[in-house]
């Protein structure tokens, strides 16, 4: 299966990131590429401080607009839902979401590298 | 199709940049920036920047940074900003429009809508800025016709005097000395400088009342007779309704300037000139400098009556009251002036 036919089975709107892009295809390609780096350098740990997590709703927040821009919708809505919860306080039930989510991202990352070599 | 303008694209997420920079590329060149500062340094190093799009959330110097520092430039009047935003709080977006932001583009981008929200804006600017410059130019253009109208006028009048048109120059430049020595040396006679502009056009009309003097006492060779020095006299408010027949002729600012010059430049300190015998500060500023100016440069100027008198001559006689009493503190500057006149060639 091609990157974007495995992403697409994954839950990503290949569609909707390539249209973004006016249709170029190959440079959204590159784009997931990028941002499998940019993943790779911007980690959100669930074993966040419950109390003092200014720089994860930093994190948080730039993941979710690039997932949002690229529509990886799994990431995008996941990371959009802790950057509300941890804006609204509430720390723990930010952290049940990003456990939820992190396996879905795992997948998702690794179909990514899987294709980059 | 030939990209004439360019969009700033400023957002430290290199993937949205990249996004951005695809949707425009296709009409604009496009330029980026990965943080505030570098967009400022962008933005204030290029002349030819059509839009801004500026996230707000960026380490270091924010979005918000970037617009405050357009502000105080004055390019936030020239270039539309919009902001990049996922979800900022409603105050943030408030700050960012207070701070002349035009739009906000919501992310994920929705392509063709942004396509034409920002070329829209970036025409209505463009439009915006030429009719601006059309303005300014127009305005600059109304200025010189305005200032080349109150030189001939000043002109026509010289020659029925049988002067160059040197007399009015020479006035002007001296009182444009004086009134400027005189307002940062006496707070109580300060003047901006555009004002003093408006003073010294002014100032080559105070003799226009001259052009309904007879030829023959205007020009006479020899002293006047008292019965003709009175009609000589009316000079100064034959001058000023002349200026009231051409009102619209020139700016509001220079016509209260020459219409107080033209009427109070025979005036003196004490009281004892013509024709209201004003006395002291109830003479404005502008017609007491034009009235030492006048006198001085008719001292050392040849006549039809007399001789040019010499430069220290001519102080001499100012100074000892021989041509009427004058200002103290104008006195005090009016040498310095003269240096500055001479050394100016």
């Amino acid at each position: 299966m091609s990157l974007l036919e495995e992403l697409k089975s994954l839950g990503v709107d290949v569609d909707g990131g390539v249209h973004r892009l006016n249709g170029n295809q190959s440079l959204y390609e590159r784009m997931i590429f990028k941002f499998l780096d940019m993943m790779k350098k911007s980690v959100v740990s669930p074993e966040f401080d419950a109390n003092d997590y200014a720089d994860v709703i930093e994190v948080a927040h730039a993941l979710k607009g690039a997932a949002g821009n690229l529509s990886v919708t799994p990431i995008y809505e996941a990371y959009g839902k802790i950057v509300d919860l941890l804006r609204s306080q509430e720390p723990e039930e930010a952290r049940k979401v990003l456990n939820d989510v992190l396996p879905v991202q795992e997948r998702i990352l690794d179909c990514i590298e899987k294709h980059k070599s | 199709m030939e990209k004439e303008k360019t969009i700033l694209i400023v957002d430290d997420v290199e993937i949205n940049r990249m996004i951005l920079a695809e949707i425009f590329s296709g009409s604009y060149n496009i330029m980026e920036a990965g943080s505030g500062a570098e967009a400022i340094e962008m933005i204030n190093g290029n002349a030819d920047i059509a839009a801004v799009l500026l996230d707000l959330l960026m380490p270091g110097v924010s979005g918000l940074g970037v617009l405050e520092d357009m502000n105080q430039t004055g390019k936030i009047k020239h270039i539309p900003v919009f902001l990049i935003t996922a979800a900022e709080s409603e105050a943030v977006l408030m700050e960012g429009y207070h701070l002349g932001a035009v739009d906000v583009i919501r992310k994920p981008f929705m392509t063709q809508f942004l396509q034409c929200r920002v070329s829209n804006l970036i025409e209505l600017y463009a439009h915006r800025n030429a009719l601006e410059d059309l303005v300014e130019k127009q305005v600059a253009q109304l200025k010189e016709i305005n200032q080349s109208m109150v030189e001939t006028l000043a002109t026509i009048i010289e020659f029925r005097d049988c002067e160059s048109g040197e007399h009015v120059k020479r006035i002007g430049r001296l009182t444009r000395i004086m009134m400027t020595e005189v307002s940062s040396a006496y707070p109580e006679y300060h003047l901006p400088k555009k004002e003093i502009d408006k003073i010294v056009t002014s100032s080559i009309l105070h003799d226009i009342g001259k052009i309904s003097i007879p030829d023959n006492i205007l020009n006479k060779p020899g002293r006047l007779t008292a019965e003709e020095f009175e009609i000589m006299k009316q000079h100064t408010v034959k001058g000023c309704e002349i200026l009231q027949n051409i009102p619209d002729v020139m700016d509001k600012g220079i016509y209260g300037y020459s219409y107080d010059i033209c009427r109070h430049h025979h005036e003196r300190w004490d009281g004892k000139g013509y024709p209201d015998g004003l006395a002291g500060d109830e003479i404005s500023i502008w017609a007491q400098v034009v009235a030492v100016a006048d006198v001085y440069d008719a001292l050392t100027s040849e006549r039809v009556y007399k001789a040019a008198y010499s430069r220290e001559k001519a102080v001499e006689m100012i100074y000892n009251g021989e041509c009427g009493t004058f200002n103290p503190k104008l006195l005090e500057v009016f040498r310095g002036a003269l240096d500055k006149l001479l050394s100016e060639g």
